[in-house]
């Protein structure tokens, strides 16, 4: 896998880009033109924009199916908005690229039932209980109700599936999400400093489901400051919005 | 997933937050009754004059109900950024869009059934006229209320939205609805469908309107930029 | 628009404003029944046709931009908004003064003003939820929605004002079009024609400081993307 940012010297995009931006030239994703269509991830130029500020710039970046990665850099260096766009919850002011194989502009809804993104919200609903929203999920996304119960089981939560979320501790809320991406198995598996406000169990727990999404080919990226023991794979560094480094190993 | 069996599960999922939480019918319904009894004390205590104006004092009762109650449907979804999920799970936006319209149609409703007795306890007004003809004008104002309020509340729960954005939206875009459902509805209790005929079809082609309207527009809405 | 079309057009605007001025004021007589007071349907008449072309245009640039998804149509139909805005209210407003001494009352919930009124309101929503939205793309895509639906209520608005308003017996219409002379229909139309070059012009003028707002953040945005980034880039 290989991440760069755009440098200072690159003029001739430096110059597509501003024709983009004026209208004339329409910035078409190079990736539409990459012939390594088999791919998990394939940004090329990703940036956006927070109003007028770039939260991520220039973005390449190539993962392989099947590969963990482990995204890293300080508070603000743009990790969770990358992983954001990936997960097509935002778009990208500029760039663009391939996920699983699909159009990250033009073919988002081929996008969205393969990725799951564990993010800082949970996305659930305070007054519901802990199965009711999974229900909701596997009835957003067309999933069989049958493994609510297991999953729940699974991430410790099973005593706790009829309690409102509202009075989930933030750990139980944590685990509540791992319990979504059991039932979802995603192709392509975003997690966004998913150890935080875990203990060692729920810590170990995430652990699993790294190993088994790999065991099962799925790709995982997970964003964070600390890289635990299980995670082999590839380490990027982030800062201010571009990528400085990425390499295999931690 | 299909159209409906999707809008269907949005709209259960509303219904149970609300009835679990009691947030949008618990807060509106005192609020109801604190709009009438004002009503009544600014315009009364003549009673040929509450009389003549019960029809319009439900239907203001009931719009200015709707706002708070769109805007407590909506603080759900804002909560824990669970409106993101349609997004993400690649939903179709119309399925949304109608499953919270449904939602909000039966919530609004069932309020409606308690301030019509209210209105007509309050402002002395039998309600009885016509009660298929009351019926079909109170579904057929709701459902316009709650098109127009569903296709606002995300846009009306944007943090920097203040309390005035969604009333400023609603009214007079409602304001057939606000018309019609007055005039239906006064023509009914008085025994006179003829006249409440129009008014009722005038109503129908605002739902209608609206409801293509905004199953076109409505992923427009949801999608981040 | 360059400078020098845009210099042309207000050169152009004012010699018809005149033009319609001194029909209106001057050239065209008094009404037989309402005397010079008429001289407010010069003004009252176009601004109410502007007011509502104006929204056209922000209908249609609304649908153009949820289509195609190009800016220029959201800043199109932000400008005619903004102007539109403004000649609603002046339809408004002069409508009342021209009620107060033909009708006896400042306002009679007369269908068309009605209408406009609510018209106004709609357009104050659109504004706002300009200011609503966070991001950009949020700001263009919620007004084009607003701008859509709006166009779209306001004939069932103004059916449901008319049917309303003939419940009760209407006072006589003696603000529609009076007979008109000659002359006042030539003053009529040149203060459309005027009325209508006023509008394009403070369009324009309001899109020219879009442009030049978004080619400095466009600089801005430049500079930011690409200074000197002297980062070391690593291969793995």
């Amino acid at each position: 896998m290989r991440g760069t940012s755009a440098g200072g010297g690159d003029t001739s995009s430096a110059l597509t880009v501003l024709m983009s931006i004026s209208g004339r030239v329409p910035v078409l994703a190079p990736a539409s033109r990459d012939p390594n269509r088999s791919s998990a991830v394939s940004l090329r130029g990703l940036t956006r924009f927070h109003e007028r500020r770039p939260t991520v710039v220039g973005v390449n970046l190539d993962v392989d199916p099947g590969e963990a990665t482990f995204l890293r850099g300080p508070n603000g260096a743009g990790k969770s908005t990358l992983l954001r766009l990936i997960a097509t919850a935002i778009h990208p002011t500029f760039g663009g690229g391939l996920v699983c194989g699909r159009d990250l502009i033009f073919e988002r809804s081929g996008i969205r039932p393969l990725v799951e993104l564990l993010g800082h919200r949970g996305r659930w609903y305070d007054d519901l209980t802990a199965a009711e929203n999974l229900r909701f999920v596997c009835s957003l996304y067309d999933i069989p109700t049958a493994g609510i119960d297991a999953a729940l089981e699974r991430v410790g939560l099973g005593s706790s599936s009829g309690i409102r979320v509202r009075d989930h501790s933030e750990g139980m809320r944590k685990r509540l999400s791992l319990a979504r991406v059991l039932i979802r198995r995603p192709e392509l598996l975003l997690m966004d400093e998913p150890y935080a406000g875990l203990d060692d169990g729920g810590k170990d727990l995430v652990d699993a489901l790294i190993r088994e999404a790999a065991n099962r080919g799925s790709t995982v990226i997970l964003a964070g400051h600390e890289r635990r023991e299980g995670l082999a794979g590839r380490t990027v560094t982030m800062e201010r919005g571009a990528i400085v480094t990425s390499e295999v190993g931690p | 997933m299909t159209l409906f069996p999707a809008a269907r599960a949005v709209a259960i999922k509303d219904l149970t937050v609300e009835i679990r939480a009691r947030r949008a019918v618990g807060a509106a319904a005192p609020f109801v009754g604190t709009v009438l009894v004002s009503f009544g004390l600014a315009l009364g205590p003549g009673r040929t004059l509450l009389h003549q104006v019960a029809p319009g004092v439900l239907w203001l009762s009931v719009l200015f109900a709707s706002v708070l109650t769109v805007r407590h449907g909506w603080a759900a979804e804002m909560e824990d950024d669970a409106v993101e999920a349609f997004v993400l799970a690649g939903m179709d936006d119309a399925s949304v869009f109608l499953g919270k319209a449904a939602a909000l149609t039966i919530e609004l409703l069932a309020l409606e059934i308690f301030t019509v007795l209210l209105t007509s306890l309050l402002f002395d007004r039998s309600f009885l006229g016509q009660p298929l003809l009351l019926l079909a004008a109170l579904i057929l104002g709701t459902i316009g209320l709650s098109v127009v309020g569903s296709l606002f509340g995300l846009v009306a729960s944007s943090p920097r939205a203040g309390d005035g954005s969604l009333p400023l939206l609603l009214l007079p875009l409602a304001s057939p609805v606000l018309l019609a459902g007055v005039q239906a509805t006064g023509y009914a209790i008085a025994g006179q469908p003829g006249r409440a005929g129009p008014w009722l079809g005038l109503l129908s082609a605002f739902d209608l309107t609206f409801l293509a309207v905004g199953i076109v527009v409505f992923e427009h809405l949801l999608e981040e930029r | 628009m360059g400078r020098r079309g845009l210099r042309a057009l207000g050169i152009l605007t004012l010699a018809v404003s005149a033009a319609s001025a001194l029909a209106s004021l001057i050239v065209s007589p008094p009404d037989a029944q309402q005397g010079d007071l008429v001289r407010l349907m010069y003004v009252h008449v176009p601004s109410a046709w502007v007011a509502y072309l104006a929204f056209t245009v922000v209908f249609v640039c609304s649908v153009a931009y949820l289509r195609s998804g190009r800016t220029r149509w959201d800043r199109l139909a932000a400008a005619s908004a903004e102007v539109g805005v403004l000649f609603t209210a002046l339809t408004i407003v002069v409508g009342s003064i021209w009620a107060k001494p033909v009708w006896g009352t400042w306002w009679s919930w007369d269908p068309r003003l009605t209408t406009t009124a609510i018209l106004f309101l709609i357009y104050v929503g659109y504004l706002t939820v300009r200011r609503l939205a966070e991001t950009p793309g949020r700001r263009a895509r919620w007004s084009a929605v607003i701008g859509i639906v709006g166009f779209v209520d306001v004939p069932i608005v103004h059916l449901s004002v008319r049917w309303w308003r003939s419940l009760h017996q209407p006072p006589a219409r003696l603000i529609g079009v009076p007979d008109l002379a000659p002359s006042m229909g030539l003053a009529l139309v040149l203060g459309l024609v005027a009325f209508t070059l006023i509008f394009v012009y403070l369009v324009a003028l309001r899109l020219r400081v879009a442009r030049m707002e978004e080619r400095a953040f466009h600089e801005a945005l430049a500079t930011a993307m690409y200074p000197d980034r002297g980062e070391v880039v690593r291969h793995g």
